[in-house]
């Protein structure tokens, strides 16, 4: 954890236990909070195209949020196992909890049975140093026991539940998230239209993320886990990439999972199509080689998030720019407010 | 690997008494392999051969040196009664004297047994077990060393023979395709194990991972189209796990 992000306010008084639709906004409704440099002005994010300049490029993740959040029973009763990524059909890492705001985690021992929605499910191993994650064996059809039983994940900080559509962005496309990759959720077609009529560029790629409960970190503070996660950048974005840094464009990553996903395909300092699993750790240490800007949403202070946007906007510049936010009102979590970070 | 409804699928590891290949062992045990497993020593290989049965499966566990052509023929009898090998993995290695000595003082008897156990052995099961290996389409996991590729002061007798079995494992690659088997190398990067502390004698090495640090990466290759990770490379613990595009 770094020293001067460590005093940054939690989430807990600011955190979005709504949806903006909920709130009586529209998605692209929610506020943005630019800051550049010193400069940290407030914005309402469909105002985004006013905010770049002719010749960004926005990289977003495809990836569509699963139901992964699934009713089980076991020798330690009734609980939830949440999917967190899948390595197979029939094999995935997976979050046991008891609730929403119950972490748990659920023991299970290594070669123990259960039912999983259904299906019979087989503890393989915790992973390691992280119990409270494990590998499960699931026999049979998983994608038909979410669309059946699975609902999204979610923690105990909202007020309510909310249909898997409220956690799709309108660049979903691949299913495979546990969670939301929430930065892309305040776009909307008619948004998308008016980024394209200011020349301002899109191009996709794919990062499925996993679980992020914060009970992950709070288990290790110092030395938080970093699992790895499926990515692909076809090679479509990596040639715009290329070609926007060389004409002086910025790259923007629209999300941490994109930031991720496109330092994790940097060969030297251009990026190459690639895919596979990464666990790359973003920190300010090993700062970003191809991403110029960030839009995200805001992170709760203990999260390797505000490492990773350290390493992007600088450690005393993100610091800055949170005491604006709290000050000012925005909305943390991933139904909350929008945060552009740009090179000065 | 082509499994139909109702076959199990088995696999071999060496020097799975302990380390890297019990852990190793022990998740495909999870994973719902049968398993034939070897090591040196008796008593440890059977203790850990009783610990995969508890995760169900068969295990047959036979002791012996993978140098020696006897011991070799016994695995071979084994695997040869189930008629297929899924899944090879030469994990059984030697890492020469301790503490490791430089190459200018290396003795060469030393030397010609870390080539034997860590070079000719896992070839000569590659050579005895193919028949099995290719009705299964089966694939071949060759434990390596970032010693293979780094020239670091005193690791150049096991991190020569490391790699020699890298540019093996590059080349039945290429010459195994038309078989239906496939052949990886995984290097594991530094784990806690007694190897470990054998090369650093005396030094504290509690700093290192145990090696079900790998597990995730196990989890992962294991369910990679083979035909896709054929003749790659793969460190462990890296940042990415890197497939062609």
């Amino acid at each position: 954890m770094i020293d001067a992000l460590a005093g940054l306010p939690g989430p807990e008084r600011r955190g979005a236990d709504r949806t903006p639709e909920d709130r009586g906004i529209a998605r692209d409704g929610v506020r943005l909070l630019v800051s550049t440099g010193p400069h940290h002005v407030d914005r309402v994010f469909r105002e985004l195209p006013d905010v770049l300049r002719p010749g960004d490029l926005l990289v977003v993740n495809e990836s569509a949020t699963l139901p992964a959040s699934l009713p089980a029973r076991g020798s330690a009763g009734y609980f939830q196992v949440n999917l967190s990524t899948r390595y197979a059909d029939d094999l995935w890492l997976a979050e046991t909890r008891w609730g929403p705001g119950q972490p748990g985690p659920v023991p299970l021992f290594p070669g123990e049975r259960f039912e999983v929605a259904g299906l019979v499910a087989r503890a393989l191993a915790p992973y390691p140093g992280v119990p409270r994650l494990s590998f499960l064996r699931l026999e049979g059809d998983v994608t038909g026991a979410m669309e059946r039983s699975g609902r999204p994940i979610r923690y105990g900080y909202l007020s309510r539940e909310y249909p898997l559509e409220a956690y799709q962005t309108v660049f979903a496309r691949v299913p495979g998230s546990a969670e939301m990759p929430s930065a892309g959720r305040p776009f909307t077609p008619a948004l998308l239209e008016r980024l394209r009529a200011a020349r301002i560029l899109l191009a996709p790629l794919v990062l499925h993320t996993g679980v992020s409960s914060l009970e992950l970190e709070a288990d290790r503070p110092r030395d938080p886990p970093i699992y790895p996660e499926p990515f692909e950048v076809p090679a479509a974005t990596a040639t715009l990439v290329n070609r926007t840094r060389g004409c002086g464009g910025r790259v923007i990553a629209v999300g941490t999972t994109v930031a991720r996903a496109l330092e994790s395909a940097v060969d030297g300092d251009i990026v190459r199509p690639m895919r596979g699993f990464t666990r790359l750790y973003l920190r300010p240490e090993r700062g970003v080689r191809v991403v110029d800007g960030l839009l995200t949403g805001f992170h709760d202070a203990r999260t390797t998030h505000l490492e990773l946007l350290a390493s992007v906007g600088g450690v005393e510049h993100l610091a800055e720019a949170y005491s604006v936010a709290v000050e000012r009102g925005y909305l943390w979590h991933e139904f909350g407010d929008s945060h552009l970070l740009l090179p000065n | 690997m082509t499994v139909r409804p109702g076959e199990r699928r088995l696999a071999l590891v060496t020097g799975a008494s302990r380390g890297l290949g019990e852990e190793i062992a022990s998740f495909l045990a999870l994973e719902g392999f049968d398993l034939v497993v070897t090591a040196r020593g008796e008593p440890s290989l059977q203790a850990a051969a009783s610990r995969f049965r508890s995760h169900g499966g068969s295990v047959e566990a036979v002791a012996g040196d993978v140098t020696d052509p006897r011991h070799r023929a016994e695995v071979r009898a084994l695997v040869e009664r189930r008629g297929r090998l899924d899944l090879l993995i030469n994990n059984a290695s030697e890492l020469g004297p301790s503490p490791l000595p430089r190459l200018e003082a290396a003795p060469l008897p030393a030397l010609e047994r870390v080539l034997a156990v860590n070079v000719i052995a896992p070839l000569a099961l590659v050579q005895e077990l193919l028949s099995c290996l290719s009705a299964a389409h089966g694939s071949v996991v060759n434990i390596s060393s970032d010693a293979a590729l780094a020239g670091y002061p005193s690791w150049g007798m096991y991190g020569s023979s490391k790699a020699a079995l890298d540019l093996l494992g590059l080349t039945l690659a290429h010459e195994l395709e038309d078989r239906g088997v496939s052949v990886v190398t995984v290097d594991p990067g530094d784990l806690r194990t007694s190897m470990h502390q054998a090369a650093f004698p005396g030094t504290d090495i509690s700093d290192r991972p145990l090696p079900s640090v790998t597990l995730p990466f196990w989890a992962w290759l294991l369910h990679q189209d083979p035909k896709l990770v054929s003749g790659r490379r793969f460190r462990a613990q890296s940042d990415r796990w890197e497939l062609p595009v």
